[in-house]
C-alpha cells in the first residue's frame, strides 16, 4: 500500500514538472530578421507574413495575439513570381509600386521584430522613422516606427513572456550575394558577433522574464540560390563545358548564385563570351557570381563559428537553442524528406515546396515546416501541448498569386537581372567598412552606443 | 537545374506510383465460406460436417461420405464501413473523411464427391483474401490510394480419408490467383502557385494469370462423449505477378508545366510492372462438443503475416520507379467460437462471436488499407430437408478505432474506425 501511494505521489509529481514549466505564450515576442519575418520571393508582404514561422506558433497556441507590421501586396521589395517555367524559368517582380504599411498605428510594439536583412549588429543598434521612410533603411523604418529604438529595445519594452531568437542569417547571407566572402565586408567578423551575441541576449534575458528559444543558422551555402545551377553547360560539338570566370574555369566543386543566370543568358562564361565575374568588383559594388570551394568554406566555417557562439551564449543563460542548422542540413542531404500522404518536400527550386522564387528564403510550406519544427521542439522542452501545425492547409492553399502578370516582360534568364538586383540591393556589401576589417576586433568605438534598457516610445 | 527538376518529378513519381502496393498483401483475409459457418464464427475446424470444411479443415469430408454427392455455392455481402479522422501535421486534425460505400460478394464453391464410405474428393473454389476501399475524388490520401481492388482466387482439389471409425485426415492443393487493379493521384507543388496539384491519375492493373501454388493439409479426430478436435494448415504462397501501368495527365492549367510533365510520364501507352506479394500461412485447432440439439465449438488460429516483410515494386523499363517498400507485419491470432441449435427438424439456430488481431504496424496503416484489432459478434438460420439446405447468418464487425501515432509510412497520420455488416448465404443441395 505503501509502495502504491508513493509511486502514485511520484506520478503527480511527475506529471506536474511540465506543467510548472511550460513556456507561456500571452505575449510572444520574435526578434529576427528576415526568416523571422516571414519575408519570401524577395518581399515583406502581408500574405507571407500572416504565415510567418512566429505567425504560425502563435495562431497554433490558442489565445496568443501577434501584431506584425504588414505590408500591403505586392511587398516591398515587389513580390517576385515565375513567369514561365519552359524552356528556361523565369522569374521577375511583379510590378514596380511597392506595398505600404497597413499596421503602422498599432498603439503598442508589435510581436514581429523579425527586420529583413537585419545582421546582428543591427537589431541592436539600427533605428528607422515611419515618418521618414528612407528606400535604404525601408524596414526599419516600417517595423521600428519611432525613430529611438532598436528592434533589441522594442521586444524588451514588449516585456515578452516567451521569446525567439533568430539572428545571424544576414551576417554571412551578404557573402553569398555578393560571391565573395570578406570579412567585414560581406560578413561579420567572428569576434564581434561573439561580443555583440552575447550583449544582445544578455540584455533580453536581464531586462525580460520571458523564456527564450535560440535558433542557430543554417548553412546558406545549401540553398538554392546557390544549388540550382550546374557550373558547366553541355555543347553540341563541344560537350560538357565548365563556365569560364575571370579567375579561371569553373569546377565541380565551385558554386553559381542565380545572379549567374542572366550573365550566362547574354553569352558570359561561354566559349566565345566574356568570363563570368567571380567576385565581389569593391570599386564599383558589383557582385561576383561564383563561390569557389574555398569559398564556400570559408563561409560554412563562418556559420559553424557563429553556432558555437550561440550555442556557448545559450548554455551560459541557460538557454535551449534550436539546431536550425542541422534541420535544413537533412533537409539538403536528404536524411529528412517531409512526407506529407506522398507529397514529399526537398530543397529543390521551384518543385522542392519548401524554398520561395528568390532561393534564399522559404515560402510559406517552407515556413509552416519550421514552425511545426519548432512547436515539436517547445513541446520537448517545455513540457506544452501546442497543436502541430496542419500542413494539409499550407500544401493545398497555395501561393499570393497576380493575376496578369505578363511572360512579356521576362528575360529568358532563370532569375532576371531586376530580380537579382532587388535581393541584391536590400544588403549591399559594406564597402565603406572595409579597410576596418584590418583593424582585429574593429574601432567600435565609432558605432553608436545602444542603451539596451531604454524603453521604446512611438511618435 | 532542369535537370535537377526532372530528376524531382521523377522521384515524386516513383514515390507515387510504389506507394499504393503495400496494400497488395495486407491483413485483408476472407474467412467468408457458408451461410452456416458465417453464423458460428466460422468455429468449424473442429465439427467439418458441411462442405465449408474444405476450407477449415479438409479432413472433415471423410466423415461426409454418406452424404452423397454435395455441391455448395453462395456468397457473402460485405458492406465495409470506414471513417478516418486526421491529425497534424498531415492531414490535419480537423479532417474527416468517409470511405465511400460499397458492397462486395465474394462467391463460393464446393464439390464433395464421394468414392467410397471412407474416400471423399472435393473441390473448392472461393476467395480467401480480398481487398476494396475508396475514397471520394477530393481525399486528401488520394496520392496513396484513390481505388483498390484486390480479389484471390483459390481453385483446390482435396482428398479426405478415413482412417478409422474417428479419425480422418485431409490433404489438397490450391491454384491461387490474383486479380489487382489500383488508382491513385499524383502530386506535384505547382512551381506555379505553390500548392499541391494534381497531375496525373496513375492505374496499375494486373494482366494475366498471376498465380501461385498453396496446399492445406487436416486431421479430425471424434473423441467420443460428444467432443472432437480437428487441426489445420493453409500453407503461405507467395504470387508473382505481372501487369501494366497506365498514366493519365490531369491539366494543371499551365501548359508548359503540363507539357514538361508530359515529357516525363508515359501518358501515351501502358507501362509494365511487376510485383511479388507474399501471403501468410494460417494454422487452427479447434474443440467441439456436439450432441443431437447442441453444437458448441470453439478454436485458435494463426495467420503467419510476418512473411510480409516487404514489398518489392519492379518497373522493368522504367527502373527509376522500382522501389522495395519495408512493411514488416507481423503474426496475428484470432479466437473463434459458434453454438448451433438444431431447433427442429427443418430448422437451426446459430450465434457465434470471434476476435481477430491485426498484424499490421500503425506506421504501415494507410488509406488503401488501415487494418485494426476486431470483433465480430453473427447470428444465423437454417431451413434444411435431406436434400437441401439453405443457410444465412449476419454478422456485423465492429473494429477498435486504430490511430497510426505520429507513425505513418506515408505521412498521412490519424485515427481510422472502421466496421460493417456482412450477410453470408448459401444453398447446399446433395445428389
Amino acid at each position: 500500500m505503501k509502495k502504491t501511494i508513493f509511486a502514485l505521489c511520484l506520478v503527480a509529481l511527475l506529471g506536474a514538472t511540465p506543467a510548472m514549466a511550460q513556456a507561456d505564450f500571452s505575449t510572444y515576442v520574435a526578434l529576427g530578421d528576415s526568416y523571422t519575418a516571414g519575408f519570401a520571393s524577395g518581399s515583406l508582404m502581408d500574405w507571407h507574413q500572416e504565415r510567418s514561422f512566429p505567425a504560425v506558433i502563435a495562431q497554433q497556441e490558442a489565445g496568443t495575439t501577434f501584431e506584425q507590421a504588414l505590408i500591403s501586396q505586392p511587398g516591398i521589395g515587389p513580390i517576385l513570381e515565375l513567369v514561365s517555367l519552359a524552356p528556361v524559368p523565369v522569374i521577375t517582380p511583379v510590378g514596380l509600386v511597392p506595398g505600404l504599411p497597413t499596421n503602422a498605428t498599432l498603439p503598442r510594439p508589435y510581436n514581429n521584430y523579425g527586420v529583413p536583412t537585419a545582421t546582428l549588429y543591427d537589431i541592436l543598434f539600427r533605428t528607422g522613422d515611419i515618418l521618414n521612410i528612407s528606400p535604404d533603411n525601408v524596414f526599419y523604418d516600417i517595423i521600428l516606427r519611432n525613430g529611438i529604438n532598436t528592434a533589441l529595445e522594442w521586444s524588451i519594452g514588449a516585456q515578452p513572456t516567451f521569446m525567439t531568437v533568430w539572428i545571424g542569417n544576414w551576417d554571412v547571407l551578404g557573402a553569398l550575394l555578393a560571391g565573395t566572402p570578406i570579412d567585414g565586408v560581406t560578413m561579420t567578423p567572428e569576434e564581434s558577433f561573439a561580443l555583440l551575441f552575447n550583449n544582445a541576449i544578455g540584455a533580453l534575458v536581464t531586462n525580460t522574464a520571458a523564456d527564450i528559444v535560440l535558433i542557430n543558422i543554417p548553412y546558406c551555402t545549401q540553398t538554392p540560390f546557390v544549388t540550382s545551377l550546374d557550373p558547366y553547360v553541355e555543347i553540341p560539338q563541344i560537350g560538357r563545358w565548365y563556365f569560364t570566370a575571370d579567375t579561371g574555369p569553373l569546377t565541380d566543386d565551385d558554386l553559381l548564385t542565380l545572379g549567374a543566370g542572366a550573365l550566362i543568358a547574354m553569352g558570359y562564361g561561354l566559349p566565345t563570351g566574356p568570363p563570368l565575374p567571380d567576385n565581389l568588383d569593391l570599386i564599383s559594388g558589383e557582385p561576383g557570381v561564383v563561390l569557389r570551394a574555398a569559398e564556400v568554406a570559408m563561409i560554412n566555417d563562418r556559420i559553424d563559428a557563429f553556432n558555437a557562439i550561440i550555442a556557448d551564449v545559450g548554455a551560459t543563460y541557460g538557454l535551449p537553442v534550436f539546431d536550425m542548422n542541422a534541420l535544413f542540413d537533412d533537409l539538403f542531404t536528404g536524411a529528412l524528406v517531409p512526407n506529407y500522404g506522398s507529397i514529399t518536400l526537398s530543397t529543390d527550386f521551384l518543385l522542392g515546396g519548401i524554398y520561395s522564387y528568390d532561393g534564399l528564403h522559404p515560402q510559406h510550406i517552407g515556413y509552416a515546416l519550421i514552425a511545426d519544427e519548432l512547436i515539436q521542439f517547445i513541446n520537448a522542452t517545455y513540457g506544452n501541448n501546442i497543436p502541430r501545425v496542419d500542413m494539409g492547409e499550407a500544401l493545398f492553399e497555395g501561393d499570393w498569386q497576380t493575376p496578369g502578370v505578363s511572360p512579356a516582360k521576362a528575360k529568358d534568364v532563370v532569375m532576371s537581372k531586376e530580380a537579382f538586383d532587388q535581393l541584391y540591393r536590400m544588403a549591399p556589401p559594406k564597402l565603406d567598412q572595409a579597410p576596418r576589417i584590418r583593424r582585429p576586433g574593429g574601432n567600435r568605438t565609432e558605432r553608436p552606443s545602444g542603451d539596451l534598457r531604454r524603453k521604446p516610445s512611438l511618435h | 537545374m532542369i535537370a535537377k527538376n526532372r530528376g524531382r518529378v521523377l522521384l515524386v513519381a516513383a514515390v507515387v506510383l510504389t506507394a499504393p502496393v503495400l496494400g497488395w498483401g495486407s491483413g485483408f483475409a476472407l474467412f467468408e465460406v457458408g451461410g452456416r459457418q458465417g453464423g458460428m464464427a466460422g468455429a468449424m475446424v473442429a465439427v467439418g460436417d458441411d462442405l465449408s470444411t474444405l476450407f477449415w479443415n479438409p479432413a472433415g469430408m471423410a466423415f461426409q461420405t454418406d452424404e452423397g454427392i454435395q455441391l455448395m455455392v453462395g456468397t457473402t455481402l460485405i458492406q465495409p464501413e470506414q471513417m478516418f479522422s486526421g491529425m497534424s501535421p498531415y492531414p490535419g486534425d480537423s479532417y474527416r473523411a468517409d470511405q465511400v460505400e460499397q458492397t462486395f460478394f465474394p462467391v463460393h464453391l464446393f464439390l464433395g464427391i464421394p468414392v467410397n464410405d471412407r474416400l471423399e474428393v472435393s473441390f473448392a473454389l472461393h476467395s480467401p483474401f480480398g481487398l476494396g476501399t475508396e475514397w471520394e475524388d477530393d481525399f486528401l490520401g488520394r496520392f496513396i490510394s484513390q481505388k483498390a481492388d484486390l480479389m484471390v482466387f483459390d481453385l483446390g482439389v482435396s482428398m479426405a480419408y478415413q482412417l478409422s471409425e474417428n479419425v480422418a485426415f485431409g490433404i489438397g492443393i490450391d491454384y491461387m490467383t490474383a486479380v489487382i487493379e489500383l488508382t491513385r493521384n499524383i502530386g506535384l507543388i505547382n512551381p506555379y502557385d505553390q500548392r499541391v496539384s494534381d497531375v496525373a491519375e496513375a492505374n496499375l492493373k494486373s494482366e494475366g494469370l498471376n498465380a501461385a501454388w498453396a496446399w492445406n493439409a487436416g486431421i479430425l479426430w471424434k473423441i467420443g462423449s460428444g467432443f472432437s478436435f480437428g487441426a489445420s494448415y493453409r500453407s503461405a504462397f507467395t504470387i508473382n505477378g505481372d501487369g501494366k501501368a497506365s498514366f493519365t495527365q490531369i491539366p494543371t492549367g499551365y501548359a508548359d508545366l503540363d507539357g514538361l510533365i508530359d515529357t516525363f510520364f508515359p501518358f501515351d501507352g501502358k507501362v509494365p510492372v511487376e510485383a511479388s506479394i507474399a501471403f501468410p500461412d494460417f494454422w487452427s485447432v479447434g474443440l467441439a462438443w456436439q450432441n443431437e440439439k447442441w453444437t458448441v465449438s470453439g478454436q485458435y488460429g494463426i495467420q503467419g503475416w510476418n512473411v510480409y516483410e516487404d514489398l518489392p515494386i519492379i518497373f522493368p523499363e522504367n527502373p527509376e520507379f522500382s522501389s522495395v517498400r519495408e512493411e514488416n507485419w507481423e503474426d496475428a491470432a484470432q479466437w473463434r467460437i459458434g453454438v448451433e441449435l438444431r431447433a427442429s427438424q427443418h430448422w437451426d439456430l446459430r450465434i457465434g462471436y470471434l476476435e481477430d488481431e491485426t498484424p499490421q504496424p500503425p506506421e504501415a496503416m494507410s488509406p488503401l488499407l488501415a487494418d485494426n484489432d476486431r470483433v465480430s459478434y453473427m447470428g444465423g438460420i437454417s431451413y434444411h430437408t435431406d436434400r437441401f439446405r439453405f443457410d444465412i447468418a449476419y454478422e456485423q464487425v465492429e473494429g477498435d478505432a486504430r490511430s497510426t501515432d505520429g507513425q505513418s509510412n506515408d505521412g498521412f497520420d490519424g485515427t481510422y474506425d472502421s466496421g460493417g455488416p456482412l450477410l453470408h448465404m448459401s444453398i447446399t443441395l446433395k445428389f
